[in-house]
């Protein structure tokens, strides 16, 4: 009678479908990341301010580690150049966690109408 | 000269102290800073003082502002950190909050517009994961700087990225609270400067004068917010070190 082969009688309901299914699953990560870490509340200008903090400190960070380099060990130019180097690429790595962070506490409505790719065609 | 919107963060000395050749003197920025400390102290321990089961107005207003902070460093740094960090983070939250409400009112100055100032703050924090981390991980604290499933290639690279972003905290923890304080209050003033401008242009002028004092009023609400909102987010970002400190190497 039951054929191993076919799926389980509550599959072919049209409420579990896969996708139903996997938007439901991510609806309730969501709620539980939100639940997670308390969400911080922003607005524009806090968020713009806090993305510019981000990278600016650590360019400043390290050039001035650069700099107190170059002091000590007497190797002029370099160590700012390095260090402001250093300093850039450690302000990009600031700015993506917070905004993954951000992102997570804020994630975008699962249920939301996708948004087509191209608008030109 | 009155319109000078910079005018409102001068440092002025009410009382002169020289402490070998180092100046300092009590200012209008520390008396606030007292005034804030002392409303502060003073509002929660007379709020608190019925200890009653059903609590009054007062009470609820402080007890909210305690399960608010106490539930927040729960969730961030866990039961450990409220073991260990609740006092340090509510009193940073509600000395910040009351200094930024106390620079709402006109003529006050703010202290937390000062650099000085927050930049003391996320020192103190700063310094406090440093400490804090050592003494209870020993070397395991460095653990924070290598992060996992890192390939053994780039780590030195990725370690030196991760020591850049450790000591870039203090100040984007101080500028974020410097910079929105400051800039909300240059803001007010320019608008509130606009008014009595527009106003000595005659009777269109008048007219006019109204836009720009609506918009002073609805930004003077806009920096309620933001003083509430900065203390808060001073205060999760210090939740968020100090977890850190308590679990090196949990990214």
């Amino acid at each position: 009678m039951a054929d191993p082969n076919s799926p389980p009688p509550s599959a072919d309901g049209s409420g579990l479908d896969p996708t139903a299914l996997k938007r439901r699953v991510e609806a309730a990560r969501a709620q539980r990341a939100r639940r997670d870490s308390p969400p911080e509340p922003t607005n524009a200008s806090t968020l713009a301010l806090r993305m510019g903090g981000e990278f600016g400190a650590a360019v400043l960070v390290g050039a001035g580690l650069g700099f107190g380099a170059d002091h000590w060990l007497q190797t002029s130019p370099f160590g700012l150049v390095i260090g402001l180097g250093l300093g850039f690429i450690t302000g990009v790595v600031n700015i993506v966690r917070a905004s993954s962070a951000y992102s997570k506490t804020h994630p975008v409505d699962p249920n939301a109408p996708s948004v087509p790719d191209d608008a030109s065609d | 000269m009155a319109n000078d919107p910079m005018h409102q963060f001068q440092i002025e000395r009410l009382v002169s102290f020289d402490v070998n050749g180092v100046d300092a003197s009590f200012s209008n920025a520390s008396l606030m800073m007292v005034a804030g400390a002392g409303l502060a102290t003073l509002f929660l321990t007379r709020a608190m003082a019925p200890k009653a089961l059903v609590p009054g107005r007062m009470q609820v207003v402080a007890e909210g502002a305690y399960n608010f902070i106490h539930s927040m460093v729960r969730d961030v740094s866990g039961v450990e950190g409220v073991k260990k960090f609740f006092p340090f983070v509510f009193t940073l939250f509600i000395f910040i909050f009351m200094s930024n409400m106390l620079g709402m009112f006109p003529l006050f100055f703010t202290p937390t517009s000062q650099i000085v100032v927050a930049a003391t703050l996320a020192l103190i924090v700063f310094f406090t994961v440093i400490i804090v981390g050592f003494a209870k991980n020993g070397l395991k604290f460095l653990r924070i700087f290598v992060p996992s499933g890192v390939p053994l290639a780039i780590l030195p690279f990725v370690a030196v990225i991760e020591i850049i972003s450790f000591f870039s905290r203090p100040v984007s923890h101080s500028v974020r609270l410097w910079a929105n304080i400051f800039a909300g209050h240059v803001l007010l003033k320019v608008f509130a400067g606009f008014v009595p401008m527009m106003a000595a242009a005659g009777f269109v002028g008048v007219l006019g004068s109204i836009l720009p004092f609506g918009m002073t009023v609805a930004l003077y609400a806009l920096e309620f917010l933001v003083a509430f909102l900065q203390a808060y987010v001073f205060a999760l970002l210090t939740c968020i070190y100090v977890n850190d400190a308590l679990h090196p190497g949990h990214h």
